[in-house]
C-alpha cells in the first residue's frame, strides 16, 4: 500500500496548561486571586468579629487578639470589614465581566463577521459609547438610578460592553479571511454556524485578557464610586467605602485607609499579571509549536 | 438533483465561465473591474484527473472555487452529473457538498486549531445530518485510508507535521464519499519527499474508489504526474488542453511551449543543452488585459508569424504583431473536446525546428 | 577541480538552540566551501539547516539560537571571532544575503532609490549625487529597464521579478566576493525565475562572484549550479559537482529524493519512490545516522544505527559522501 499509516514519532500530547504552569507572572496572579475568592467566599467563618458592630468604647484600638488590624473610629474591627469588602468586590468584578463578556462578545463577533451596513452601524454607535470616559458614564448611570451595588455594576458594565465588542470586532476580522474558515463553508457550514462553532472559540484568547482588565477597573470603578459616596451604601463593608471612612482620621490613623488601599492594589496587580500571562500563554502557543518546525 | 446521469454525461461541465472582481466597489477597483475567470470551458469526467496549470493571475484558484460554489460566478454556466447547479444558493448549494469537496494549499492554516483532528474530520458528517453510529464508522475508515492512525484522533492539528496535516485534510474532503474532489495546490507547501507519499497516496484513492480530481498547481511537474488531462491557464483563459503526454510531448500553444521550457529538470545534462525560450516582459495583471489574445505583449509566436509574407501585421508597444493576434480572440472550436488550443496560428511551426534562442529585451508588458 | 582558495569557507559549524532536554544542534558540524565564480547549492528540506547554516555564517542567529563553535572563513577573517561593529562592515561588503521573499525585503513607505543609496552609503562615503548615479548603474546592471525613472517608484510598483533584481542590485552595491541566495525565486513564477537566475549567473562570470544558491528544487540545481552539497538534520550528506552527484548519487537520501520527484519526462503513470516517514525534529537524533529510521539501505542495520557516518570522499576526493555504504551505491538501485 502506498501509504502506510505514519509512524508516531511525535512528543507526547502537548497539555496546553504546562506552559501556563510555568509563566512565573501568570501564576502568582492566579494564586492571589484563588486566595482572594477563598476569602471572600469563606467570609462568615474566617472575619474574627462582625463588620458593622460597633463599639464606641474600642474606637481606633491598636491591633490585638480580638482586633487583629485595630478598630476604625466606630469601633469595628477592620479586618473583618476588609474581609466582608472583599465579597463585594469579588461580586462586581464577576458580575461586570459576565455582563460585559456575554454582550460585548455577542455584539463585536456579529458585526466582524457580517460586515457590511450590520458593521457601520455597530462601529458608530460603539464609537459614540467609547468616546465617554467610562467613569463619567458611570457616574451618570449612578445618579439617574441611585446609589447601591446593582447600579455600580450596571454602569460599569454599560462602559465596558463597548470595549470588549471592539477589540472582539478586531479579532474576528483577523479569523474571517484563514483558511480553515474557507474549509468550513466548503463543507457546507452556515455562517450561524461557523461563527459559533470556529469563530468565536478563536477568538478568545484576546478577549479574556480583556476580561481581566475589565475586572480590575470593575473594582476600582467600585472603589472610586464608594468613596464618592455613590456606590454601595455604608453602612455595608466596601474597600471604597473603607477608605472613605478613614479620610476624616488620615494624619492619626494613616493605617485604615492604606489597608484597604492596599487591598485594592493587589488585587488589581494580581488581575494584571493573570491577563498578562494569558495573553502570553494563549495565543503564541501555536506560534511556538509551529515555529520549532519552521527552523 | 439526485437523477443518475446517463454514461456519455460527463460528472462536471463547465461553460463561459466568467468571474469579474471589483465591479461597483469603486474603492477596491478605482472603477476598474477584474475579470479573474475570463470565459472557461471544459469538462470532467467521472474518474479522471484534469490538471489545471498556470502561473499567478492565470485564474485557476478562482476557478476552483467558483466550482465548489464558493464564490459566485458572473456569468457561464456549470453542470454537475447533468444538472445545472450555477444559480443554487443557500440552503441547496450547501448540500451539493455531499457530492464534491475541496482540498485546500495551506496545511497549517486549513485546520481549525482548536478542535480534535477526530472532531474536523467528522465535522462534514454532522454537518450534513449523518448519524452517530455511520459517523464513527466511516471517520474511522477514512483515517486509515490516509495513512493516520485512528488512535491519534483526540490530537490537535499543531501535534502533527505538515504532511500529516495534509492527510487529515485530505481526510476531511473525502468522508462524505464524494464524486468530485478539487485540490489547490495541495502539495506546494509541502517537502518534496512528502509531496511524493501525498501524490501516491492521491492515485491509490482515485484507482480504488473512481474518484474524479480537478487537480490545480503551478508546478507542472507535479500536475503531469496525477492527471490523465491538463489545461494550461493564462490570465483567466485556458490557453492549450489536451491529453498529458500530448501537452507535455508535443505542445502546440506558445506558452505552453515557454512555461515547459522554463521548467528546470533536475538532469544537468539534459538541462544544459536545452533550447531556452525567454519570455518577453512579465505577466501582465489581470486588471489592465491586453485585447485580442491576452498573450501576445509576449508571445515568441507572434513575431515569427509576423514576419511571415502575407500576414497583415501592426505595431503594438514597440513590436511588429500580427493583426489578428491585437484585435481577435483566439476562438475554440470544441471547449468540451479533448484537445483545446487557443492560437490564431496554432499549427504554425515555429522557427521551423525547435524554438530557437532569441534576444532578451525585458521589456515590461 | 579548481585548486583557487576558497571565497568562502565554513568549517565544522554548530549553532545550537535552547531545547526542553538539552540544546539542540541545528547546525551540526558544517563544513563546505565556494570558490570564487563558482555556484554551490545548497539543497535541503525542512529541519536540513540550510537557511541556519548561513545565518549563523553572517551572525544573524537571534537569541536565543548560538554559534558554539567553528569556523568562518571570508578573505582570511574568521567570522565567528568578529565583534557586532566589525561584523556589520563586512555584511553587505564582502558578503551579502538575498532573501526569499521580495515583497518583505523592501521597506514599503521608501522609495527603490532611497533604499540602494542607503545601501551604497553605509560602507562608503559618497555623496547623494555620485550615489544616485551608482544606484542607477546598478539597476542597469540587474537589466531593470528605464531604470533612472523607475529610481524614484516605490517597491509596490515593481512586480515580484523586479523586486528581487531590486534587492540583488543592493545585495551586490559594494561588489561582494560572496553571495548567498536563500530561497530567491520560491515566490515567483517560473517564467521569472528563469529570469532571475540568469542573472546570478552573469554575476558570477563577469565579476567572478562566489554564489550559494540555498533551494530545495533539484532542477534548478541541475541547470545553473557547479557544485552541490546536500544537507539532511543539520549535516551535509552529500557534497560533489552536480553532474557527478546527479550522475551517481552517493547518498541514498540524495538517491531517493532524486526518484521521488516527479519529472516531465518520466513516463506518465509512473509511481513515485516516496521516502517514509518524515525528516527528524532538530536536534532529535542522538547516535548513528541521521536518515537511518528513512533509509531503504540502513535501516536497521547496526552500523547505521550506532556509528556516526562522517563526510568522507566516496568517489574521487571531489566527491563527498556521509553513509557507511556510499560506495557500494548504484544508480539503478530499487528502492524498497
Amino acid at each position: 500500500m502506498a501509504a502506510e499509516p505514519e509512524p508516531v514519532a511525535l512528543p507526547a500530547p502537548q497539555r496546553r496548561l504546562a506552559p501556563m504552569l510555568a509563566h512565573s507572572g501568570l501564576v502568582t496572579g492566579a494564586v492571589i486571586l484563588v486566595l482572594l475568592a477563598l476569602v471572600a467566599l469563606l467570609a462568615p467563618w474566617l472575619a474574627p468579629n462582625s463588620p458593622d458592630k460597633t463599639d464606641l468604647m474600642r474606637a481606633f484600638a491598636a491591633p490585638s487578639w480580638a482586633f487583629p488590624l485595630g478598630t476604625d473610629q466606630f469601633g469595628r474591627c477592620l479586618l473583618s470589614r476588609l474581609i466582608w469588602g472583599a465579597r463585594v468586590s469579588l461580586e462586581v468584578a464577576v458580575a461586570v465581566v459576565a455582563l460585559s463578556l456575554s454582550i460585548g462578545t455577542v455584539l463585536g463577533a456579529l458585526a466582524g463577521y457580517l460586515g457590511g451596513v450590520v458593521e457601520r452601524v455597530f462601529t458608530g454607535l460603539n464609537d459614540v459609547l467609547l468616546a465617554f470616559p467610562g467613569f463619567l458614564l458611570a457616574l451618570a448611570i449612578v445618579a439617574a438610578r441611585g446609589s447601591s451595588l446593582e447600579s455600580v455594576v450596571l454602569a460599569v458594565s454599560i462602559a465596558y460592553v463597548p470595549r470588549v465588542a471592539v477589540v472582539m470586532r478586531a479579532v474576528v476580522l483577523t479569523i474571517k479571511p484563514r483558511a480553515f474558515i474557507e474549509a468550513s463553508h466548503a463543507i457546507g457550514m452556515s455562517d450561524l454556524r461557523i461563527l459559533l462553532r470556529h469563530v468565536i472559540p478563536n477568538a478568545f484568547p484576546p478577549v479574556i485578557v480583556v476580561a481581566t482588565v475589565s475586572a480590575a477597573t470593575a473594582i476600582l470603578a467600585e472603589a472610586g464610586l464608594s468613596f464618592l459616596g455613590l456606590g454601595v451604601q455604608p453602612p455595608t463593608a466596601t474597600w471604597g467605602n473603607i477608605i472613605a471612612d478613614g479620610q476624616t482620621s488620615i494624619v492619626e490613623h494613616p493605617f485604615i485607609s492604606i489597608a484597604a488601599g492596599l487591598c485594592i492594589a493587589v488585587t488589581v496587580i494580581a488581575l494584571n499579571l493573570l491577563g498578562d500571562g494569558l495573553r502570553d500563554t494563549l495565543d503564541p502557543q501555536m506560534r511556538r509549536q509551529t515555529g520549532l518546525k519552521a527552523l | 438533483m439526485n437523477a443518475v446521469p446517463d454514461a456519455g454525461t460527463p460528472l462536471l461541465k463547465v461553460s463561459n465561465l466568467v468571474k469579474t472582481f471589483g465591479q461597483g466597489n469603486a474603492l477596491l477597483s478605482r472603477g476598474r473591474s477584474v475579470r479573474a475567470v475570463d470565459g472557461v470551458s471544459f469538462s470532467l469526467n467521472a474518474g479522471e484527473t484534469l490538471g489545471l496549470v498556470g502561473e499567478t493571475g492565470s485564474g485557476k484558484s478562482t476557478l476552483g472555487r467558483l466550482v465548489l460554489k464558493l464564490l459566485e460566478p458572473s456569468s457561464g454556466t456549470i453542470e454537475f452529473a447533468g444538472t445545472d447547479i450555477t444559480a443554487l444558493k443557500g440552503r441547496q448549494a450547501r448540500a451539493l457538498r455531499a457530492r464534491m469537496q475541496m482540498v485546500f494549499q495551506d496545511p497549517y492554516g486549513s485546520l481549525d486549531p482548536r478542535m480534535t483532528i477526530r472532531d474536523l474530520i467528522r465535522e462534514p458528517m454532522v454537518v450534513q445530518g449523518c448519524g452517530g453510529d455511520e459517523i464513527t464508522a466511516r471517520v474511522e475508515a477514512t483515517m486509515r485510508q490516509v495513512g493516520i492512525d485512528p488512535r491519534l484522533g483526540s490530537r490537535y492539528p499543531h501535534e502533527f507535521s505538515g504532511g500529516q496535516r495534509q492527510r487529515i485534510g485530505i481526510a476531511r474532503a473525502l468522508v462524505l464519499d464524494p464524486k468530485l474532489l478539487i485540490l489547490d495546490e495541495p502539495v506546494s507547501a509541502l517537502d518534496v519527499s512528502i509531496q511524493a507519499q501525498i501524490l501516491n497516496l492521491l492515485r491509490e484513492i482515485q484507482r480504488r474508489t473512481g474518484i474524479a480530481y480537478l487537480f490545480i498547481a503551478h508546478d507542472l511537474a507535479v500536475v503531469r504526474h496525477v492527471s490523465h488531462r491538463v489545461a494550461v491557464m493564462y490570465l483567466g483563459r485556458i490557453a492549450e488542453m489536451a491529453p498529458g503526454r500530448l501537452l507535455y510531448d508535443s505542445p502546440r500553444h506558445p506558452y505552453t511551449k515557454s512555461l515547459l521550457s522554463a521548467v528546470p529538470v533536475p538532469d544537468p545534462v539534459k538541462e544544459r543543452a536545452k533550447q531556452r525560450i525567454v519570455l518577453h516582459g512579465e505577466i501582465g495583471s489581470a486588471a489592465s488585459m491586453p485585447t485580442g489574445c491576452s498573450f501576445h505583449p509576449r508571445c515568441f509566436r507572434a513575431r515569427l508569424v509576423a514576419g511571415q509574407p502575407g500576414v497583415p501585421v501592426e505595431s503594438c508597444g514597440g513590436a511588429i504583431l500580427p493583426s489578428a493576434c491585437i484585435h481577435a480572440v483566439p476562438a475554440i472550436a470544441t471547449p468540451h473536446g479533448e484537445q483545446v488550443v487557443a492560437c490564431h496560428f496554432a499549427h504554425f511551426s515555429d522557427a521551423v525546428e525547435a524554438p530557437r534562442r532569441l534576444e532578451r529585451l525585458p521589456e515590461t508588458a | 577541480m579548481s585548486t583557487k582558495p576558497y571565497a568562502l569557507e565554513i568549517r565544522r559549524l554548530r549553532t545550537v538552540f535552547p531545547g526542553p532536554t538539552g540544546p539542540l544542534s541545528i547546525v551540526d558540524d558544517v563544513t563546505l566551501g565556494v570558490r570564487p565564480g563558482e555556484m554551490l547549492a545548497v539543497v535541503g528540506e525542512s529541519g536540513s539547516g540550510k537557511s541556519m547554516t548561513f545565518l549563523s555564517a553572517l551572525g544573524l542567529v537571534s537569541a536565543p539560537g548560538r554559534v558554539e563553535s567553528g569556523q568562518v572563513l571570508v578573505g582570511g577573517r574568521d567570522l565567528v571571532k568578529l565583534s557586532a561593529a566589525e561584523l556589520q562592515a563586512i555584511r553587505g561588503q564582502s558578503i551579502s544575503m538575498i532573501f526569499q521573499d521580495p515583497l518583505s525585503g523592501l521597506n514599503p513607505v521608501f522609495t527603490v532609490g532611497q533604499q540602494i543609496t542607503e545601501v551604497l552609503r553605509a560602507h562608503r562615503r559618497t555623496g547623494r549625487a555620485e550615489a544616485r548615479r551608482e544606484a542607477i548603474r546598478l539597476l542597469e546592471r540587474v537589466q531593470i529597464p528605464d531604470a533612472h525613472r523607475r529610481l524614484d517608484d516605490y517597491p509596490h510598483q515593481f512586480s515580484g521579478g523586479m523586486r528581487q533584481r531590486v534587492l540583488t542590485a543592493m545585495a551586490i552595491a559594494h561588489s561582494p566576493q560572496v553571495l548567498i541566495a536563500d530561497e530567491p525565486t520560491t515566490a515567483l513564477d517560473v517564467t521569472v525565475q528563469a529570469q532571475v537566475l540568469e542573472l546570478l549567473d552573469t554575476l558570477r562570470r563577469e565579476a567572478g562572484m562566489a554564489i550559494v544558491l540555498i533551494t530545495h528544487d533539484m532542477g534548478i540545481v541541475a541547470r545553473h549550479a557547479d557544485r552541490v552539497a546536500v544537507m539532511y538534520a543539520g549535516r551535509v550528506v552529500e557534497e560533489g559537482a552536480v553532474t557527478d552527484v546527479f550522475a551517481q548519487p552517493r547518498h541514498p537520501y540524495t538517491l531517493s529524493l532524486l526518484r521521488s520527484i516527479p519529472q516531465l519526462d518520466a513516463p506518465v503513470g509512473a509511481e513515485l519512490m516516496a521516502i517514509r516517514g518524515q525528516p527528524p525534529l532538530p536536534g532529535t537524533v542522538r547516535q548513528g545516522c541521521p536518515f537511518e529510521a528513512r533509509c531503504y539501505l540502513g535501516a536497521g542495520r547496526p552500523a547505521c544505527r550506532e556509528g556516526r557516518p562522517e563526510l568522507a570522499p566516496a568517489a574521487g576526493p571531489a566527491h563527498l559522501s556521509a553513509c557507511h555504504f556510499a560506495e557500494t551505491l548504484h544508480v539503478q538501485e530499487a528502492i524498497a
